[in-house]
C-alpha cells in the first residue's frame, strides 16, 4: 500500500507554444487547466506561478464551503460546486478531506432572521438543504454557544445547512495539480508573467521571466494581483479593491465545534478544523492593501466577539493568525468574463472570500468558456459590463461593508 | 500603531481613526456626455497600484476633514509622492 | 526529590511549600516553582503523549517551545507547565493519554508509524468512499491535545494597557537590560519586556565568570546580571514588565505583549499594546535540537534545560547523565552538573575544535571523557531512557552509555520572531549557522547573543550600541557616543562560529524534527520525494512546526535539513514563516476588559417603565414593543384611532450652513433643494452613484444659507462624511454640525394628537395654521423650545417634535400626563413598522437592497432631472436606468384568501424559477387582512397579477394579488385633518 512516495507533479521545460496560458497556479487557475485537458481534450497548457502554487488565497483560506447563496445566480453554481468536492476525490484520487460538518449562520436580529428566511426559501427551491433554526436547536447543534440575552447581539436564532463543511484547502492544490500533471498541463512555479502581447485585438502571447510563450488563449486567475495585472499589462481597469483579510487559529483541541458557526452582527466564524484547531477570521481593514500583514486590532477583536457567543473559548490560545488577499468587487460576486474586448483574453477574478467554495466548478465552466469561445450560461450574470449597466448583483442585500461608503 | 495616516490638521494618528475614502480620480465629471463606460471608470474602477498611490481620507475620529496622502499599498506606510 | 538550597542562582524558595492536585493525588512543591519544575520535583517523567505516535514525552526544554509538557490546569486545556508558576491548590491533569501517561493504552500506535507516511491521510482514507466517514470520525478523534468543555467558565480578571514609549527593549538579558540603561541614560522613556519571571536571560542561571572589568573586580554572570537588574530598578524613566511575553510586532512599531500578574497584582493577565518610537530586539536564543533516534524519549532535554533544572530550581536532572552537545555552554552545564553530584558518563561534541580550552581543562581535571565529532545516534529505553548510543558523525563508530540523562543539543539559535513579524529580512550566516538580520525595519535594532555573540562584554556593548541607536531615533544627538561603541565592540570579541548542522548517521524514522506534530526526519524525505520543493510546502504536507510550540522546535532545522537533501534547487536557505502570536495567547487576555457599548435616546427610561422591550438597532438600544403581543395590536390601533407617541431621537438630524450650504444640498439630494422653504418641509432622497437609496428625510430652511434636515437612523454617523466627500474636490464654503446627540424627537401620532399639542403650547396649532407639511418653531409651556414638522410617516396627523435633549425627559412626560385623559400611549418600532407598511412607505435595507434604485421603488419622481450642474450623485445612473428593463421591482400585495395568514418575511416568489421575495408582511388590523410588500422581477409588476409565495419551511404554497400601494387612506385624507 505504501510504496516510495511519487511526485505529485513534475518539472517541465518552458515551452514556447501553448494552447492557453494559465496565470496564477491558485486553485482556479489549476481547476481550470484541470478541466480543460480532462474535459475538452487540450494538452498544452501552462499554468504559470510566480511563487509556488497555493502561494495566494489557495493557501490561506479557512476552506469553509456551503451552497446556501442568496440569488438564484448563485445558487445554482455553488450547489453544483459543493457537490464536486466528494467526486473529485474520487476523480483526482486524492482525498480532499471533505467535512461534511454543516455550516449554522447566527441571527442577532428579526431583521437578520428575515433576511435568512428569504436564503433558507431560495436554498430550498433548488432542493438545497436548509432551515431555520431557533436558539434552542442552535444551542443543540453547538452546545459551547451562549444563547443568553445578556451579550452585545443576542441570538434570535439561525440558518443550519447541513450539506455544507469544510474542505483541506492544501490537498485541493495538490490534488489539482497532481491531477492536471497527469494530463499533461505544464506547472511552472516560480516563474513570473511580465506582460501579454496582443495583436488586432487578439491575444498572440505572454512574456515571463523564463522566455515568450506564443498562445491564442490567457486566463487571468491572479487573485489578488488580477486587477492589478489587468491595468498594467493590458490597460483594463476593474472594479476591484484589494484588501487583506485575517484568518487565525487556535490551539488543537478535541472535538468541541461539530459544525461551522458564523455571525454577521459579530463579524466572525468559527469552525474546528480535522487537527483540532479552531479557525476564525472574517475581517477586512477597510484600505486596500497588498501587504497581507495582521494587525493587533483584529486578533483583539476576534477575541471579544468569540468571548460573547463561545465563550468556553477564553480559555483557549490562539496560536497564530495569517493573512491574505481578497478582491473585492462593489456587489462582492466575481467577474467571469472573456473574450470582450480583447478576443482569447478571459477573466477569472473579484472573488473577494468566496473564491475557495467556488473554485472547482468555476475551473470546470472557465474550461468550457476558453474551450468554446462562448460563455456558458451558467457564468453569463457574472460578466464585467454589469457594473457600467447598473445590474450589480445581488448576493449581500445590504451595502457592502469594505467600501469608503459603509 | 500599524496603520498610521497624518492627518493635515490632527498630525500623524491611528489609521483606524480614519476612513479611506479611494483612489484619487480627480473631480467629479461633467454628467453631459458620460458614457456608462466612462461613469464606470470613475465611480466603481480602480487601478489597484501595487506600490505607492494618491488617495483620500478621512478624520472620521477627529477635525472631520477629507484629504489626499500617498501611501505604499505594499507596506501600509505613508510614503512621499512619486514624480 | 531534595533540593539544593544553597545556590546563588536560585529562584525559588524550597522553604515555602505550595500544594497542588496531579491525576488524584496531591504533592507539594515550593514557591518559585514552573508547574514543570514541581512535577518533576515529584519524579513526574512522563508528561503526557505525543499527537499521533502516543509517544511518551517528557521535559525537554524550560522555555515550552514544544507541547510535550502542555498540561490541563483548571479545567483549560494546553497549558505550557514549562512557563506556568504554580499555585497552591491548582489542579493539574495531563493531556492526550488514556489511563495514566505511564501507562497510556495508545501506546500501540507508535508501531503504526510505517502505516502512517507524511500525507498519508490524503493518499489513502478515501478509498472506498464509504469508508471516508468512519475514518473521519477517527481522524477527529485523534486530533487535539487538550480537551475544553463547552460549559467551561474561565475565571479571573484580563486587563488591558497601552503604554507609549520611546524606546521599548524586547528582552531583559544583559543585552536588553544594557541597552535599557543606555536608553534611560539619555533621558528617555523606556519599557522593557522580559518574558521570564525576572531579568538576567543567560547570566541569571551561571555562575561562571563575568570578567570585563576596568574595577578590577571578579565577579559570577549570575552576580553581574543581579547588578544591572538593580541599576534598572533606580532608573526613574524605565519600566520593567517581567513574566511578559511579547507576542507580536507591527509596522510603525507597535508591540504587543502580555503580563502574567502575580498575587498582588489587579489581574491575572493583561494584554499590552506599546506604542514605541524605537524598539531593541534582544531576545537571545534557543537551542537547536540534535536530530538523533528517540530524540524525544522523556530523560533526553536541552542543555539549558538541565542547567536551569539545577541552577535556578535546585533540582538535579538526573544522577548518570551522557552529554550530546555543540556549543560550550554544553561544556559549561557539564562542569556545573558533575559538581553538583551528577555523574558524567561521557561528552559527546560535534564539533572536532573550537571549543573552550579553559573548559576542555577543567573536564579532565574531573576526568570527564570527551569526544569530538561525535553524536547522539540512538536512545534506547521503552519509556523513559535507559541507555544511549553515540557514534561518529560518519556513523563508523558507535559506543554505548546507561544513563538516565542525555543532555543533547546541537547548539543556538537566536530568537528572531520580533524581528521577522516587524518585516526584517533574515539570512543564513554560515560562521554562526544562525538566521542573522539583513535589513532591519526602521528604528528596529538587533543586538546580544542573537547575534552571535558569546563574550559577556561584548553582548554588553552590542546592547549599549542598540540603545544608543534608538535613543538617536528619539531625537538625541549621539553620533559620536554611536561611533565610539562601535569601534568599542570592533575591538571586542565578535560572533563566534556555530556547529554544523549535522543529522545522527540514522534513517531517520524515529528522529523527530517536530514533537507536536511527531514529523520525523524521514517524513520530510518523504515529502521531498514528493516533490514539495519549498520549505514553507514541506511544512505544510508534513505539519511540522504548525503544533502549539509554534515552531520552536523544527523552527531552524527544517529549512536547513531541506536544504541539505535538495541541493539541486538552488535556493538560499530561507526560514519558514513566523507569525504571531509568538507565545500562544488566551483569548481572555486579548478580549482584556470588554465594555458592551449603545447609545440610549433621552427618553430610554420613561419607556423602560412603561414596559418598553428594549432591543438593539444599530448603535442605539430602542423599544421594539410595548406589551408581550408581538403584532402590537393595541399599540397600532391606538395610533389609528387616538393618539400614540413614539420615540424617534435617533433619527439624524444636522445644520448645514455657509454661503455654498445650498451647492451641497443639491449635489447629495436628488430633489430641487432651491425650493425648500422655511415653512414648508420637503421630502428628499440620497442615493449612491448607481442611482440606489441610501436615505431619506426631510429638509427645511431656518435661515439665509442655512438649512436643518433629517436623515434616517442608520445613515446619521456617515452623513457628515458624505456630504463632506462629495464636496471634497469643490472650493464650498459651508459648515455642518451634525445634532443627532443634541435633540430628542417625539412622533406624536393620531387623529387625536393635535388635542394633546394644544394643551401645551399656546401656538396655532390647527390644520389651517399649520397644515400638513408644515414647519413650526415655537415654545412649550413657554419653556422649552421645539422644532416641529407636520408629518406622515405612520399615515396619521402627526407631530414631530424636536426639542434640546437636555429638555426631552420633560417634553416626555408633559405629552404624556397631557395626553392621560385620552388614553394616550406608546407604541414601537413593531407598531410603526405595521402603520408605514399599510402607507406603502419602505424602510431602507428593508424594501431596498444594495441595488435597488429609486426608479425600481416608484420613487423616481424624487429626482429632478434639470440640475447637471449640480452632478447631483447618483443622477447619472437615475438617467441610465430609467427605463432599463428586467429590474426587480417594488410591488404591494394582499393574499387571495383575505381570511389566510401573512406570508413570513423573507419568502420567495416562483413560478418555474424564483422571481422575487417578500420584504414584509403583516396581518393589517385596519383593513382586517395581510398585506405585504414585495420585489419581484417586473412581468409580476402589474395590478392583479397571481403572485405563488414559497416560504422557508418548504410547506404549502401561498398565493397572494398584486394591489395597488397605499394600502391605507389612499388619498392622503387623515394626514391633513
Amino acid at each position: 500500500m505504501f510504496r516510495k512516495s511519487e511526485r505529485l507533479w513534475g518539472k517541465a521545460p518552458l515551452m514556447s507554444d501553448y494552447d492557453a496560458v494559465i496565470i496564477g497556479g491558485g486553485l482556479h487557475g489549476l481547476a481550470t487547466a484541470y478541466y480543460l485537458a480532462r474535459n475538452h481534450g487540450m494538452k498544452n497548457i501552462a499554468v504559470i506561478e510566480k511563487r509556488h502554487i497555493g502561494f495566494g488565497g489557495a493557501g490561506r483560506n479557512t476552506a469553509i464551503v456551503r451552497a446556501n447563496q442568496r440569488t438564484k445566480e448563485n445558487l445554482s453554481l455553488y450547489k453544483e460546486g459543493l457537490e464536486l468536492w466528494p467526486k473529485l476525490t474520487a476523480e483526482l484520487d486524492y482525498n480532499l478531506m471533505f467535512y461534511n460538518c454543516g455550516n449554522l449562520n447566527l441571527a442577532h436580529s428579526e431583521a437578520a432572521l428575515s433576511a435568512m428566511r428569504m436564503q433558507v426559501a431560495s436554498a430550498r427551491f433548488f432542493g438545497i438543504e436548509s432551515h431555520i433554526a431557533d436558539p434552542k436547536e442552535c444551542k443543540e447543534l453547538v452546545p459551547a454557544l451562549n444563547i443568553s440575552e445578556d451579550i452585545t447581539y443576542p441570538i434570535f436564532g439561525g440558518m443550519y445547512h447541513p450539506p455544507g463543511g469544510i474542505v483541506r484547502h492544501d490537498a485541493v492544490v495538490w490534488g489539482l495539480a497532481k491531477g492536471a500533471a497527469k494530463l499533461g498541463v505544464h506547472i511552472h512555479q516560480g516563474t513570473e508573467v511580465l506582460g501579454i502581447n496582443v495583436e488586432k485585438g487578439k491575444i498572440t502571447s505572454v512574456e515571463t521571466d523564463q522566455g515568450t510563450i506564443s498562445t491564442p488563449r490567457v486566463l487571468n486567475a491572479a487573485g489578488g494581483y488580477s486587477a492589478s495585472l489587468s491595468y498594467k499589462m493590458l490597460g483594463i481597469h476593474l472594479p476591484v479593491s484589494v484588501l487583506t483579510i485575517q484568518a487565525m487559529v487556535t490551539q488543537p483541541l478535541k472535538p468541541l465545534l461539530d459544525h461551522v458557526v458564523s455571525s454577521g452582527a459579530y463579524h466572525c466564524y468559527a469552525n474546528q478544523t480535522l487537527k483540532g484547531e479552531i479557525a476564525t477570521g472574517a475581517h477586512m481593514d477597510p484600505w486596500p492593501n497588498y501587504t497581507t500583514q495582521t494587525t493587533a486590532h483584529y486578533i483583539k477583536h476576534q477575541a471579544e466577539a468569540l468571548s460573547e457567543f463561545l465563550p468556553c473559548l477564553r480559555g483557549v490560545r490562539f496560536m497564530r493568525i495569517w493573512g491574505g488577499l481578497a478582491d473585492m468587487t462593489p456587489d462582492m460576486a466575481p467577474i467571469m468574463d472573456g473574450n470582450d474586448p480583447i478576443e482569447g483574453y478571459y477573466t477569472d477574478c473579484g472573488w473577494g472570500y468566496f473564491g475557495f467554495k467556488s473554485a472547482a466548478v468555476t475551473g470546470k465552466y472557465m474550461a468550457q468558456f476558453m474551450a468554446d469561445g462562448e460563455c456558458p450560461d451558467m457564468l453569463r450574470p457574472f460578466t464585467l459590463r454589469r457594473f457600467e449597466q447598473h445590474r450589480l448583483m445581488g448576493e449581500m442585500a445590504g451595502t457592502v461593508v469594505y467600501s469608503p461608503w459603509n | 500603531m500599524a496603520l498610521t495616516i497624518t492627518c493635515p490638521i490632527c498630525g500623524r494618528r491611528n489609521g483606524y481613526e480614519f476612513r479611506f475614502g479611494g483612489e484619487d480620480k480627480g473631480a467629479r465629471p461633467d454628467e453631459e456626455g458620460l458614457s456608462p463606460e466612462d461613469w464606470c471608470d470613475y465611480t466603481h474602477n480602480n487601478t489597484c497600484i501595487a506600490g505607492i498611490q494618491k488617495e483620500w481620507w478621512y478624520h472620521r475620529d477627529g477635525c472631520g476633514s477629507w484629504f489626499t496622502i500617498h501611501r505604499n499599498t505594499i507596506t501600509n506606510l505613508e510614503a512621499e509622492a512619486t514624480a | 526529590m531534595n533540593r539544593l538550597n544553597r545556590l546563588p542562582t536560585l529562584r525559588v524558595n524550597p522553604s515555602e511549600k505550595l500544594t497542588f492536585n496531579y491525576i488524584g493525588s496531591s504533592c507539594q512543591g515550593v514557591k518559585g516553582d514552573t508547574v514543570a519544575t514541581a512535577l518533576y520535583a515529584n519524579d513526574v517523567r512522563i508528561f503526557g503523549r505525543s499527537l499521533k505516535y502516543h509517544r511518551p514525552r517528557g521535559l525537554y526544554s524550560m522555555d515550552g517551545e514544544c507541547s510535550n509538557c502542555c498540561v490541563e490546569i483548571d479545567g483549560i486545556p494546553n497549558v505550557r507547565a514549562e512557563t506556568t508558576l504554580l499555585r497552591n491548590g491548582m489542579n493539574i491533569r495531563p493531556q492526550n493519554v488514556r489511563k495514566s501517561p505511564d501507562t497510556d493504552i495508545m501506546g500501540f500506535m507508535d508501531k503504526m508509524d510505517w502505516a502512517m507516511p507524511a500525507g498519508f491521510y490524503y493518499r489513502c482514507m478515501h478509498k472506498p468512499a464509504k469508508l471516508w466517514p468512519f475514518f473521519l470520525k477517527q481522524i477527529r478523534k485523534a486530533a487535539g491535545l487538550g480537551r475544553i468543555s463547552p460549559d467551561f467558565h474561565m475565571k479571573g480578571r484580563y486587563d488591558e494597557i497601552y503604554p507609549n514609549a520611546d524606546v521599548c527593549v524586547i528582552g531583559g538579558g544583559a543585552a536588553g537590560m544594557t541597552a535599557a540603561l543606555t536608553a534611560a541614560g539619555q533621558g528617555l522613556r523606556v519599557i522593557l519586556l522580559e518574558s521570564r519571571p525576572w531579568l538576567g536571560g543567560f547570566f541569571d542561571y551561571r555562575t561562571a565568570e563575568y570578567t570585563p572589568s576596568q574595577e578590577g573586580i571578579s565577579r559570577t554572570l549570575c552576580e553581574r546580571a543581579r547588578e544591572l537588574s538593580e541599576q534598572l530598578e533606580n532608573a526613574p524613566n524605565v519600566r520593567t514588565f517581567v513574566h511578559t511575553a511579547m507576542i507580536g510586532a507591527y509596522s510603525n512599531n507597535l508591540i504587543t505583549a502580555f503580563q502574567t500578574g502575580n498575587k498582588s497584582d489587579a489581574f491575572d493577565e493583561r494584554y499590552m499594546e506599546i506604542r514605541a518610537k524605537s524598539v531593541v530586539v534582544a531576545t537571545g536564543c534557543i537551542e537547536r535540537p540534535l536530530l538523533f533516534d528517540n530524540n524525544d524519549r522523556p530523560g533526553v532535554m536541552q542543555v539549558g534545560c538541565a542547567h536551569r533544572l539545577a541552577q535556578t530550581y535546585g533540582l538535579l536532572p538526573g544522577e548518570n547523565a551522557v552529554f550530546s552537545v555543540g556549543h560550550d555552554l554544553g561544556l559549561e552545564a557539564v562542569l556545573d552538573l558533575y559538581d553538583m553530584g551528577v555523574s558524567v558518563a561521557c561528552v559527546a561534541d560535534v564539533r572536532e575544535d573550537g571549543q573552550d580550552p579553559h573548559l576542555l581543562e577543567k573536564l579532565t581535571e574531573r576526568k570527564i571523557p570527551f569526544m569530538r565529532g561525535w553524536t547522539a545516534h540512538t536512545a534506547h529505553g521503552s519509556k523513559t531512557l535507559e541507555k544511549v548510543t553515540l557514534s561518529t558523525l560518519s556513523g563508523a563508530q558507535h559506543r554505548e552509555f546507561d544513563c538516565d540523562t542525555l543532555v543533547a543539543s546541537a547548539g543556538l539559535t537566536p530568537v528572531t520572531g520580533p524581528l521577522t513579524l516587524a518585516q526584517a529580512k533574515l539570512a543564513y550566516d554560515n560562521h554562526t549557522g544562525f538566521f542573522l538580520p539583513e535589513k532591519l525595519p526602521e528604528k528596529m535594532y538587533a543586538a546580544g547573543r542573537m547575534l552571535g555573540l558569546q563574550s559577556p562584554l561584548s553582548i554588553e556593548t552590542s546592547g549599549k550600541l542598540a540603545g544608543l541607536s534608538a535613543a538617536a531615533d528619539c531625537g538625541t544627538s549621539l553620533e559620536h557616543e554611536i561611533k565610539q561603541t562601535r569601534e568599542e565592540l570592533r575591538n571586542l570579541a565578535g560572533p563566534v562560529r556555530g556547529s554544523k548542522f549535522v543529522t545522527a548517521p540514522v534513517r531517520g524514522q524515529k528522529s523527530f524534527i517536530c514533537f507536536d506534530e511527531d514529523t520525523t526526519v524521514k517524513n520530510i524525505d518523504q515529502a521531498i520525494q514528493a516533490g514539495f520543493d519549498a520549505p514553507e510546502l514541506i511544512k505544510r504536507f508534513t505539519a511540522a512546526g504548525t503544533g502549539p510550540g509554534q515552531g520552536g522546535i523544527p523552527g531552524h532545522n527544517l529549512p536547513l535539513l531541506v536544504s541539505q537533501w535538495h541541493t539541486d534547487s538552488g535556493l538560499a536557505v530561507q526560514p519558514t514563516t513566523v507569525r504571531p502570536p509568538l507565545v500562544p495567547t488566551y483569548l481572555a487576555t486579548y478580549a482584556g476588559a470588554k465594555h458592551d457599548m449603545c447609545k440610549r435616546t433621552p427618553a430610554y427610561e420613561s419607556q423602560k417603565k412603561a414596559g418598553g422591550v428594549m432591543q438593539r438597532a444599530g448603535v442605539w438600544k430602542r423599544a421594539r414593543r410595548f406589551s408581550d403581543d408581538i403584532r402590537c395590536q393595541e399599540e397600532v390601533e391606538n395610533v389609528r384611532s387616538n393618539v400614540g407617541i413614539l420615540d424617534a431621537s435617533t433619527l439624524g438630524k444636522f445644520r448645514i450652513f455657509g454661503p455654498d450650504a445650498l451647492r451641497a444640498l443639491e449635489r447629495v439630494y436628488v430633489g430641487d433643494m432651491s425650493k425648500v422653504s422655511e415653512a414648508k418641509i420637503r421630502y428628499s432622497a440620497m442615493c449612491n452613484e448607481d442611482g440606489c437609496l441610501l436615505d431619506d428625510g426631510v429638509v427645511v430652511r431656518r435661515g439665509e444659507n442655512d438649512y436643518y434636515f433629517t436623515t434616517s437612523t442608520g445613515r446619521a454617523g456617515q452623513t457628515v462624511e458624505w456630504i463632506r466627500y462629495h464636496a471634497r474636490y469643490e472650493n464650498w464654503d459651508f459648515s455642518i454640525v451634525n445634532l443627532t446627540d443634541a435633540f430628542g424627537v417625539i412622533n406624536l401620532a393620531g387623529p387625536n394628537a393635535r388635542k394633546v399639542l394644544e394643551k401645551l403650547t399656546d401656538a396655532d396649532v390647527s390644520n389651517a395654521a399649520f397644515p400638513f407639511a408644515g414647519y413650526r418653531e415655537f415654545a412649550i409651556r413657554d419653556t422649552i423650545p421645539v422644532r416641529v414638522m407636520r408629518l406622515g410617516f405612520v399615515g396619521e396627523l402627526s407631530f414631530e417634535l424636536h426639542v434640546p435633549s437636555s429638555f426631552m425627559q420633560t417634553l416626555w412626560e408633559l405629552i404624556e400626563d397631557a395626553g392621560k385623559p385620552l388614553g394616550i400611549r406608546n407604541f414601537g418600532l413593531e407598531a410603526q413598522n405595521l402603520l408605514r407598511m399599510e402607507k406603502g412607505h419602505v424602510i431602507i435595507g428593508s424594501e431596498s437592497e444594495q441595488r435597488t434604485t429609486l426608479h425600481d421603488l416608484g420613487l423616481g419622481f424624487l429626482w429632478y432631472r434639470d440640475k447637471p450642474q449640480a452632478k447631483t450623485v447618483g443622477a447619472v445612473a437615475l438617467r441610465q436606468t430609467e427605463h432599463q428593463e428586467g429590474r426587480l421591482k417594488l410591488i404591494g400585495f394582499r393574499m387571495e384568501d383575505a381570511s389566510s395568514r401573512s406570508p413570513k418575511d423573507g419568502s420567495v416568489i416562483v413560478d418555474s424559477t424564483i422571481r422575487g421575495y417578500v420584504c414584509s408582511a403583516r396581518h393589517s388590523f385596519a383593513l382586517n387582512e395581510p398585506i405585504g410588500m414585495a420585489l419581484a422581477e417586473p412581468q409580476l409588476a402589474d395590478t392583479d397579477t397571481r403572485l405563488e409565495i414559497f416560504e422557508d419551511s418548504g410547506d404549502d404554497r401561498l398565493y397572494a394579488k398584486v394591489v395597488p400601494m397605499p394600502f391605507y387612506d389612499p388619498e392622503g385624507e387623515k394626514l391633513r385633518i
